[in-house]
């Protein structure tokens, strides 16, 4: 906090004081620094000015009985002493200041321009008032979150720099009926972002846009219309648990569940997850995952872990066809597929319960063979199960084998069979 | 003060200080020493002290952060402007054979109306400009500035005194006059963030000095005589 600042006034201590000098400080009764105070009037009195204007502006001393004069008066900006060739002399009681070129204010409240006495002291201030006009805002995207609300962001032209304390208004209006409506709660999801409670009309578009006040102007953006059954989304899919698929190195599976919203909003979802090895910043996307709750990956890295994130998207809400906007990413899970010595290949889609192709060519090929089999073979009980159980018993036999190898040499080969079904 | 240690010998003065002295001196030794009943204002003078510490320290980062919104020169140190529109605003420095003489009742009276006032003052600054920031720690401020004057409240209904009830009209109004500038409005913000601060100074040293007064004094405590020798 400052103290007393050189002056005739005798300095009282920084901080904190003592109790003792400070209370002495009052029974002398010091006089305070500027003796001659509020005797001068600067003009113009917080002017407001374009970046670039000049400015000429006077202190007129009146009425001191010290008989101070405009002679030993002088200026400062911002605290700093302003050149004395800015300044001159325009009669007994009057300094006059000439500034060019003005640059934008230092802070939003506005430059301190300072008239003072010979001694120091202020005898009178203005605040400047230098910057721009708004531009307009623009990229209005909005989004409800139950149906009831809206929340809209924008971003301000200009990138919101015109050194003057812009005020941001977001309106609202049917688009066929009534009237203006402004927003109330601001800065909800950052600086440039509005939240609408509730009074909202479904199956009717609205027309939003944001207006931007400074002292200089004001600008406004263009109309978003929108309804807000085209813009619902929801929370992202909570409780995400990856998992091992029993003993395969390639495969994790992912369960979540359907945000609660859905329930009450009659409509479907459709997923999309996303996953990366841990540390690499390139995500593989599945896409399409409709209305499930699990999917399983499979052409991962064995050993490996993983981060798998979900989201969700709402659609064909009340029976429309449109797809809602996408939720945030659910919260990084994170899951290790099992080790092995085996390589693997990469995939990106969900392995099948029913019959959806795979993308591994391997298993893709498998898959075919397989099928053709059942059609062609007697072989009814055959089943792609049957195939990965057959690689987790033949991973699980491969590392035993490996350990027999340094005990018993001569070991129990034969264990090496068939599966048993 | 005599303190109640049984019925004292009969017409024999310097007998019961003897018999005062004799049984502080065994103090230590006797072993069942109880008080009476609660605790008394202590803790809550207390906590009113560590209240206004706290404070102090919200204040230093609050000052600093607004005082950078008003700009050089308000925030440069050593800075001290007139005093002029602060003229309403309640001053903690004072005589100090006057502050070490106020009795209690008015030592809390004037720290009670005193950060009426300063929260009043505080509450009608309009900043519209600030960021969104600033205006939310000011509001902290306020609320914390709330706490203490329900603190305060609370000592003086502990001590037994009314709470100073505002005299219709001397409600303190921070509604600047038509000519009011908004550098004299600065200079108003400047001179009522440093009033606070140094009635924080004060109020820490007011509590500290009314624990010490209200911290009972062992001879008047209730004892219990079971020490041998009486």
């Amino acid at each position: 906090m400052p103290a007393g600042r050189p002056g005739p006034a005798a300095q009282s201590a920084r901080r904190p004081p003592p109790l003792l000098p400070l209370l002495l400080l009052c029974v002398l009764g010091a006089p305070r620094a500027g003796s001659g105070a509020h005797t001068a009037v600067i003009s113009p009195q917080d002017p407001t000015l374009l970046i670039g204007s000049s400015l000429q502006a006077t202190c007129s001393v009146h009425g001191d009985p010290s008989g101070a004069t405009a002679e030993g008066l002088y200026w400062t900006l911002n605290g700093r002493r302003l050149a004395p060739e800015l300044s001159r002399v325009l009669n007994a009681s009057t300094l006059a200041l000439a500034l060019a070129n003005l640059n934008g204010s230092r802070q939003q409240s506005g430059d301190n321009l300072v008239c003072h006495a010979r001694d120091g002291s202020i005898l009178a201030g203005s605040c400047l008032y230098v910057g721009l006009p708004p531009e307009k805002p623009f990229n209005i995207s909005c989004w409800s979150k139950n149906m009831k609300d809206l929340t809209c962001r924008w971003t301000p032209g200009a990138h919101g720099e015109t050194f003057l304390h812009t005020n941001y208004s977001l309106k609202y209006k049917l688009r066929w009926y009534g009237q203006d409506n402004t927003c109330e709660e601001y800065h909800t999801v950052g600086p440039h972002s509005c939240h609408i409670p509730k009074d909202l009309a479904l199956f009717t578009p609205y027309e939003i846009w944001v207006e931007a006040t400074n002292r200089l102007g004001s600008a406004r953006s263009d109309v978003l219309t929108l309804d807000i059954l085209d813009v619902v989304t929801t929370d992202p899919p909570p409780d995400v648990h990856v998992s091992r698929v029993g003993g395969l190195e390639d495969q994790l599976s992912v369960r979540w569940v359907s945000p609660p919203a859905l329930k009450d909003f009659l409509f479907q979802a459709k997923y999309q997850i996303r996953y990366r090895v841990e540390d690499s910043v390139d995500w593989k996307v599945v896409d399409d995952v409709s209305n499930q709750t699990s999917c399983r990956l499979a052409g991962l890295k064995p050993g490996t872990v993983y981060f798998v994130q979900v989201r969700c998207n709402p659609f064909g809400i009340y029976g429309s066809k449109k797809a809602g906007i996408w939720s945030e990413w659910s919260h990084p899970t994170a899951a290790s597929t099992p080790r092995s010595e085996r390589p693997g290949p990469g995939g990106g889609a969900c392995e099948p319960r029913g019959g959806e192709p795979s993308s591994g060519p391997v298993r893709r090929e498998l898959k075919q063979f397989l099928g053709w089999l059942k059609k062609h073979a007697y072989c009814s009980n055959l089943s792609f199960r049957l195939y990965d159980q057959w690689r987790a018993w033949m991973q699980k036999s491969h590392k035993t084998r490996n350990q027999d190898e340094g005990i018993l040499p001569s070991g129990r080969r034969g264990t090496t069979r068939g599966p048993a079904r | 003060m005599l303190p109640a240690a049984g019925e004292p010998a009969a017409g024999d003065s310097w007998g019961m200080l003897a018999c005062l002295c004799a049984v502080l001196w065994h103090l230590p030794a006797v072993p069942a020493l109880n008080r009476t009943g609660d605790p008394g204002p202590g803790p809550s003078i207390q906590k009113t002290y560590d209240l206004t510490r706290y404070l102090e320290h919200q204040l230093r980062s609050l000052a600093g952060t607004y005082l950078n919104y008003l700009g050089p020169p308000f925030n440069e140190p050593d800075f001290n402007p007139p005093r002029l529109g602060a003229e309403t605003l309640p001053r903690a420095t004072v005589n100090l054979d006057v502050w070490r003489s106020l009795n209690d009742k008015l030592r809390l009276t004037q720290n009670y109306e005193a950060y009426s006032h300063l929260l009043c003052y505080l509450r009608g600054l309009d900043r519209q400009a600030a960021t969104a920031e600033l205006r939310r720690s000011l509001a902290h401020f306020c609320t914390s500035l709330q706490g203490l004057l329900g603190s305060i409240a609370g000592v003086m209904a502990a001590l037994g005194y009314p709470l100073p009830q505002p005299l219709p009209g001397t409600e303190p109004t921070r509604a600047p006059g038509p000519a009011h500038s908004d550098f004299l409005q600065k200079m108003d913000d400047f001179w009522l963030l440093k009033e606070l601060q140094t009635w924080l100074w004060r109020s820490a040293k007011d509590f500290n000095r009314l624990k010490k007064k209200t911290q009972p004094p062992p001879a008047a405590v209730t004892l219990h005589l079971e020490a041998h020798g009486f």
